[in-house]
């Protein structure tokens, strides 16, 4: 099976926003809305030592990142949003609510509600084009060829080469990191600036989820545990004062 | 999976049904089809215009509605590739505020009045005004200002009429002096697409040029491959551009000296003897008057101008020297900056030429020319009676095509040479983007007649007696686009996509009508538009049918052809000293003079473009404007933090001459020095038909209340302006660190030239074939 990634070359990236308006076109993506979104870092000065700065500057290029873990799906209380087999995270729109707990929990601001639909809508690396063998329309569109899509598990591809041989990374913290497969590559001062500026955020769970993840779950799990103890406490019991008879 | 499959199977059930049911059912399935999301749609080639780089997209049609635009893979230019504004391009056609029908003013001019009318009354106005201009005052007492692909059809109508006053936009306020100062040494234009081979080449050098915030696809495309590559950048801005962000050399020149640097590395290159002296004797002309003229133009004299180290910039040009000929020194491309413009771009092509980067792979590539047909309109009109030459002061000697503007201008409001009372307007926004705004309006106001014709309410369409909706080129035909400065040499195609919405008219057809009432003979013998581009591409052996399925047909290229070359010059050389300037009396060789320092407390206004905007063109389109509803000024952190201006403040700028606009946010920034602010280019537009647009931002073409023309090519020099901040109804004070030291310090650099003009015999350069570039 497929895993797939997009790997964004921020040397290559200009910041055109071609990448912005050709899934706007390809979805319908509302107005103010965004399935991928490119922010500017602004010329940064960083301290280069012996008093001197240096200026850097960079485009963050946002969109879902079909993280190995991902907090969206748990914090789904119908089960609409969820993993593939390929790793590209969906959401169902028969099945969502349009209750807005994923678009908490998503720790990159990848998700939105779409105001008609009422429905929950995100990128998904425009799985219904991959079907049909296009590529993901940013893709298709990108003029500098600074977003590369591919699987990870194919050795041969070049989302592969980046990220194994070319040390890519994904946008982390050490308080958040839940497999991101969105990469970024090119120059390692800009790479960090991009997670610097735009570190993902704490996931917020939300109450039934967090309801569920911090006071349901101990609870079966003490449950469970203490049933299992009474269980070996009986077996014990049993064995070491040997079976009574019935009368 | 299950929704992906039954939505796929309702749409293929609904495309099916479609198709059976719509009439033009044999048509409809000719077309390729694809997917747009989840549905099957029509696929039409044609030729982008949200820009004048012209790429060749494909729309997705459903149901004769355009539901997105992408690139045409076959395109050998953008290969598949467009940038947001042409992926914009749905939102044009659809645009809410678009000129639907012809409107007549009945207000007062500028109040923004109108009565809708038909077709034939807008054009019995427009010809019946027209002929009253000629009885009195003569048909050159029309002027036309052209911008666009279609611009040739009303040139040609124009010409035919009798008027030789164009005010060419892109020659005036853009390439004109570049270009000029290209022919001047090689004989030819750098061209458009440029002729660069970015491909190849291990240097690049930007001076003027902040390629990435403008974005012309397949050279961008280029330019982050060659930076890929390993190919070195020294980008010459006093701003942190986008491309300074990728720069090996980021040079943050003082603003107004980049003559003075380029001499500094033609001066190293000659003193080091790093300039390819086997090209230089084989094809160039003038070197021993060149070396003697940038001798005292050392590194060391041009720190005191530039403010640039000299160790860089002797760097920088030993690095071009051991690399050459594989440098790429961009040309740019809006030039008109100084009024000391195309003894600058003369500067550049010497350096091109001492490099012999010149029909070598890694520096200029060179044509690739087809032959086409002409399909002719008989011009009546005497050139040299145009507004400019009838002053009879000489001036301006290279202004190649068309007239300045403000000379058109001058005209209008003294009726000096002669009076001008009629404006037809075609595609040119010569509010926002033709400089000195408040000399235009004054003009205006002295027409009899001001007709404009364009897609949008743009602001002069604010002051019109008439105002023409036009096609967009997403609904029209045009002549093809045959480009030879690529490679690839390629012949694109334009057709409609969808068909006009409301009332809007193919700009031939206006053009056609005219001449038509005008009851002057019809000048386009072709016929329809279908004829005029067939008759064009008959000698290539293709035809409309062919392009229409294709949008594109390339032709192989001869990008190196075989040495020796010849130059179409007076000398047949690379003239390092121009024999035409000295023919003209104008300094044959590029030499230093200073422009005009910032007065004290003033900062230069400095202006460019955005990635996702094309000059005033685009700023109403729904998803351009959401990405960039406004422009913000560029104000460097230490003066902001001095002034006391903190992020997101609203401020207004305040020019030399008191013009005022605002308000607008400020922008923060390490980017950019202290003694210059910047502003994108194309926002605070007039005219409330434009909801989205109106008052959004600040226009610089304001606060460019002035202007100093290139002496050679009469183009508008435009960043000659100086603006204050004014917050608070209270002008804020800053000077730059050492501002009186440093101005001290270069006028005190200046070296006065001794350049010799030698006799020379007036000389007439050899004939040129020129490609029509109507755009910028």
């Amino acid at each position: 099976m497929a895993k797939y990634a997009m790997v964004i070359n921020v040397q290559r990236c200009v910041g055109c926003h071609a990448c912005e308006l050709a899934c706007k076109a390809e979805w319908g993506v509302p107005e103010d809305m965004h399935r991928t979104w490119v922010k500017p870092t602004h010329p940064t000065a960083l301290k280069r030592g012996g008093g001197l700065f240096e200026l850097v500057a960079a485009f963050y290029v946002g969109q879902c990142n079909h993280c190995d873990n991902p907090t969206c799906v748990p914090a789904c209380p119908t089960g609409a949003t969820y993993k593939r087999e390929d790793g590209i995270v969906v959401v169902d729109h028969d099945l969502c609510i349009g209750c807005g707990y994923c678009v908490d929990a998503c720790p990159y601001g990848a998700r939105y509600i779409h105001p008609e639909l009422k429905k929950v809508d995100k990128c998904d690396f425009c799985a219904p084009r991959l079907e049909k063998g296009l590529e993901p329309a940013c893709v298709e569109t990108c003029i500098t060829g600074a977003k590369v899509f591919g699987d990870l598990e194919d050795p041969t591809s070049e989302v592969f080469k980046l990220v194994y041989e070319e040390n890519a990374r994904g946008i982390t913290s050490p308080e958040v990191n839940i497999g991101p497969n969105v990469y970024y590559v090119g120059d390692d001062k800009k790479v960090d600036l991009i997670i610097n500026k735009f570190p993902p955020r704490k996931p917020e769970l939300p109450t039934p989820a967090s309801l569920f993840e911090k006071l349901l779950k101990p609870l079966i799990s003490l449950g469970v545990v203490a049933s299992f103890l009474g269980a070996s406490v009986a077996f014990f019991v049993q064995l070491f004062k040997g079976e009574e008879k019935f009368e | 999976m299950k929704i992906t499959r039954r939505k796929f199977l309702k749409g293929t059930a609904l495309t099916v049904g479609t198709s059976l049911l719509s009439p033009g059912v044999s048509k409809a399935r000719r077309r390729p089809q694809t997917w747009h999301g989840r549905e099957r749609v029509e696929e039409i080639p044609s030729t982008c215009e949200m820009c004048f780089w012209r790429c060749g997209i494909i729309g997705e049609v459903k149901n004769g509605r355009l539901v997105r635009i992408k690139g045409n893979p076959l395109h050998p230019n953008n290969q598949g590739k467009i940038c947001a504004r042409g992926n914009a391009g749905v939102k044009l056609v659809y645009d809410p505020d678009r000129l639907k029908y012809p409107l007549m003013r009945v207000g007062k001019r500028g109040e923004g009045k109108w009565r809708r009318v038909t077709w034939d009354e807008a054009l019995d106005f427009m010809t019946g005004k027209m002929n009253e201009i000629r009885e009195k005052y003569g048909p050159e007492a029309v002027a036309l200002f052209p911008h666009g692909s279609s611009a040739r059809f009303f040139k040609m109508a124009m010409l035919h009429w009798g008027s030789p006053n164009f005010a060419v936009a892109s020659f005036n306020h853009c390439r004109g002096p570049r270009d000029v100062g290209f022919k001047l040494t090689f004989g030819t234009s750098p061209g458009s697409p440029e002729r660069i081979d970015l491909e190849n080449t291990s240097m690049i050098v930007l001076i003027g040029s902040h390629l990435g915030e403008n974005i012309h696809t397949g050279q961008v495309k280029q330019f982050a491959d060659a930076l890929s590559r390993g190919a070195k950048l020294v980008v010459v801005d006093p701003r942190f551009s986008t491309a300074a962000s990728k720069a090996d050399w980021w040079l943050q020149i003082r603003p107004g000296t980049d003559l003075a640097l380029l001499l500094a590395w033609i001066n190293v290159l000659i003193e080091k003897n790093l300039y390819d002296q086997e090209f230089v004797s084989k094809y160039t002309t003038g070197f021993d008057q060149l070396k003697r003229a940038v001798k005292d133009y050392t590194p060391e004299w041009a720190e005191k101008i530039t403010e640039i180290p000299a160790s860089i910039i002797r760097q920088t040009a030993v690095e071009m020297g051991v690399r050459k000929p594989s440098v790429v020194i961009h040309p740019g491309r809006h030039t008109t900056w100084y009024g000391n413009d195309t003894q600058r771009s003369r500067a550049i092509a010497i350096l091109v030429a001492l490099l012999g980067a010149w029909g070598r792979p890694g520096g200029y590539f060179m044509p690739t020319k087809h032959k086409t047909a002409k399909c002719p309109c008989e011009p009546e009109a005497n050139h040299n009676n145009n507004v400019c030459k009838a002053r009879g002061d000489g001036k301006y000697p290279f202004a190649e095509e068309g007239v300045p503007s403000h000379c058109v201008i001058e005209a209008t409001r003294t009726g000096k040479p002669y009076p001008i009372k009629g404006w037809i307007v075609y595609g040119q926004n010569i509010i926002q983007s033709v400089p000195e705004p408040q000399k235009t309006v004054e003009a205006i106001n002295k027409l009899d007649l001001m007709v404009v014709v364009d897609v949008m309410p743009t602001d002069p369409a604010l002051y019109a007696d008439l105002i023409l909706p036009e096609a967009t080129y997403l609904e029209r035909y045009d002549a093809p686009i045959v480009v030879s400065n690529w490679k690839t040499p390629y012949v694109a195609f334009r057709q409609p996509v969808v068909k006009p919405l409301f009332e809007a008219r193919e700009p031939y057809w206006i053009a056609k009508e005219f001449l038509k009432k005008m009851g002057l003979k019809d000048c386009f013998p072709c016929g329809t538009i279908i004829d005029v581009i067939n008759r064009t591409l008959s000698p290539l052996g293709i035809t409309t049918d062919d392009l229409s399925k294709t949008g594109v047909v390339s032709f192989p290229g001869n990008p190196f052809p075989e040495e020796p070359f010849r130059f179409k010059t007076p000398t047949g050389k690379i003239e390092l000293y121009s024999t035409r300037l000295a023919a003209a009396n104008i300094s044959p060789v590029p030499v230093y003079t200073p422009v005009e320092d910032p007065p004290k407390g003033f900062f230069r206004l400095l202006y460019g473009r955005s990635p996702v905007h094309s000059f005033t063109r685009s700023i109403n389109n729904e998803w351009l404007n959401e990405i960039m509803p406004e422009n913000s000024v560029w104000i460097n952190d230490e003066a902001a933090r001095i002034m006391g201006l903190k992020r997101g403040d609203e401020v207004y700028l305040i020019n030399q001459d008191g013009v005022r606009e605002g308000p607008v946010k400020v922008f923060i920034t390490p980017g950019i020095r202290d003694d210059c602010v910047f502003v994108v280019h194309g926002f605070g537009q007039r005219n409330p038909m434009m909801r989205r647009a109106y008052r959004k931002g600040i226009s610089d073409n304001f606060l460019i209340s002035r202007i100093v023309p290139d002496p050679e090519t009469g183009a508008s020099g435009m960043r000659v302006n100086f603006v204050k901040i004014e917050k608070d109804g209270k002008v804020l004070e800053y000077v730059p660190r050492g501002y009186e030291e440093r101005i001290k310090r270069a006028r005190a650099a200046f070296i006065k030239p001794e350049v010799k003009i030698e006799k020379v015999k007036p000389v007439q350069p050899a004939p040129q074939e020129e490609e029509e570039e109507e755009g910028c």
